[in-house]
């Protein structure tokens, strides 16, 4: 999406009078003038995606009569005159209603409940899913891949049976980034298990430092990281410790 | 021309006050002094040097970042980590410096951002290997009195 950000949009975020930049969503807005709008799937890197419908906000305009409607704020771009309301009544129901269903789906996830309780909800009022893991399938692993260009992560079936997985093995380059950028720490992963590294039902080597004997990374990670940037292969092979000492060595030798 | 962090090796006695300066501002309650961003060293016994980011203008930090997180703050000169960062940790395997950290506690890729325009380690050093200005700092004379900070205990941690 081609953001203008030169020219500025006059919004009323509850009640707070705005100058926001043209092309940015209403949530982006809000959070800059310290606005706090609950979110899962939303993520500043990556492009917005509108999985989790926690972000809802409620619009109108001068020029609506009256009228009002819900929409998700991290794809809605701010426009000239909106006015937002991110607490309304309306809006604390909606976000109550799908916190109750990601509860029934999550039910066994920290993160859901505390937002949930956050709402009132304690308990969910549907059925709980059996033998749940803590996804809520914000694809946030699967932009994260993308983002990284090893495009291993993808969303397979379709409905009530969607999960995340990885199709091809060898596509994945085991560099934990989708398990760390996961909201609900839905992705297991084992490091330095008889010095390898563990994810997505794969075994990686990890590649030391020669002279501090530290891990810098997955063999896949490194050739795809120096590959995709340009750089020398040779900047991916020590440790940033051992590199620091050697900057240090450089920088005492320029003097003396 | 704006401001820079000028180091100067042989000035750098490695009392880590720039290290401890660095951890306060920067760490989290409990203070983790691992975590500094600079970092003072004696080498071969006897020769001293403090290192830090040097702010590359052509960062292969920036080169390697997926997502963009690593921007020039146009206010400071230095390349801030900003919450676009997806943690694939490129960034710490491809800086030539090994000046770009992951910090496994927090989740987080730590580097230097010059505390915003006001250094804290070239604030607490004593002895000026580290000064932030617009000019290399000229020759020290010995007979000249330096003013120095009080030691960074004092420091209060800032709430986060």
């Amino acid at each position: 999406m081609p953001k203008d950000r030169s020219e500025k949009v006059r919004v009323t975020i509850d009640g707070r009078s705005i100058d926001a930049e043209k092309g940015k969503s209403i949530l982006e807005v809000a959070r800059e003038c310290g606005i706090e709008i609950p979110s899962l799937c939303y993520h500043p890197g990556l492009e917005s995606f509108g999985a989790c419908r926690l972000c809802v906000v409620e619009i109108t305009k001068p020029g609506w009569e009256g009228w009002k409607k819900l929409v998700t704020s991290c794809l809605y771009p701010v426009e000239e005159e909106l006015i937002i309301d991110t607490r309304s009544e309306e809006v604390r129901e909606n976000r109550s209603v799908v916190l109750d269903l990601l509860l029934a789906r999550v039910p066994e996830s920290d993160v859901i409940r505390q937002l949930a309780a956050e709402y009132g909800i304690h308990d969910t009022s549907y059925t709980k899913r059996e033998d749940a893991d803590t996804c809520i399938m914000c694809t946030i692993c699967v932009r994260v891949c993308d983002a990284i260009g090893a495009n291993a992560i993808a969303t397979l079936s379709r409905g009530p049976d969607k999960y995340v997985d990885v199709p091809d093995k060898d596509a994945c380059i085991g560099c934990l980034a989708c398990a760390l950028s996961c909201p609900t720490n839905a992705i297991p992963f084992e490091e330095f298990v008889n010095g390898k590294r563990k994810i997505w039902g794969r075994e990686f080597d990890l590649v030391y430092d020669e002279i501090s004997h530290e891990p810098i990374g997955t063999p896949e990670q490194i050739d795809h990281f120096a590959e995709k940037s340009g750089l020398p292969k040779e900047y991916f092979l020590k440790s940033d410790k051992v590199r620091k000492k050697e900057t240090a060595v450089t920088f005492a030798r320029v003097q003396f | 021309m704006s401001k820079r962090l000028f180091v100067t090796p042989y000035r750098c006695t490695d009392c880590k006050n720039c290290e401890v300066a660095c951890s306060f501002v920067h760490t989290r309650n409990p203070m983790k002094p691992a975590l500094t961003r600079v970092r003072a060293y004696t080498l071969m016994g006897e020769i001293k040097s403090v290192v830090l980011c040097l702010q590359c203008e052509d960062a292969a930090c920036q080169t390697v970042c997926p997502t963009g997180a690593l921007t020039r703050n146009p206010d400071t000169g230095a390349i801030d980590r900003t919450d676009a960062c997806i943690l694939c940790k490129a960034c710490t395997m491809a800086c030539p410096f090994g000046n770009i950290h992951f910090d496994p506690a927090y989740e987080e890729i730590v580097k230097c951002d010059v505390c915003g325009g006001d250094p804290a380690c070239a604030k607490y050093c004593p002895t000026r290997a580290l000064v932030w200005a617009e000019e290399p700092s000229p020759d020290l004379d010995p007979e000249e009195e330096i003013e120095v900070m009080p030691l960074p205990w004092a420091m209060t941690m800032p709430a986060k």
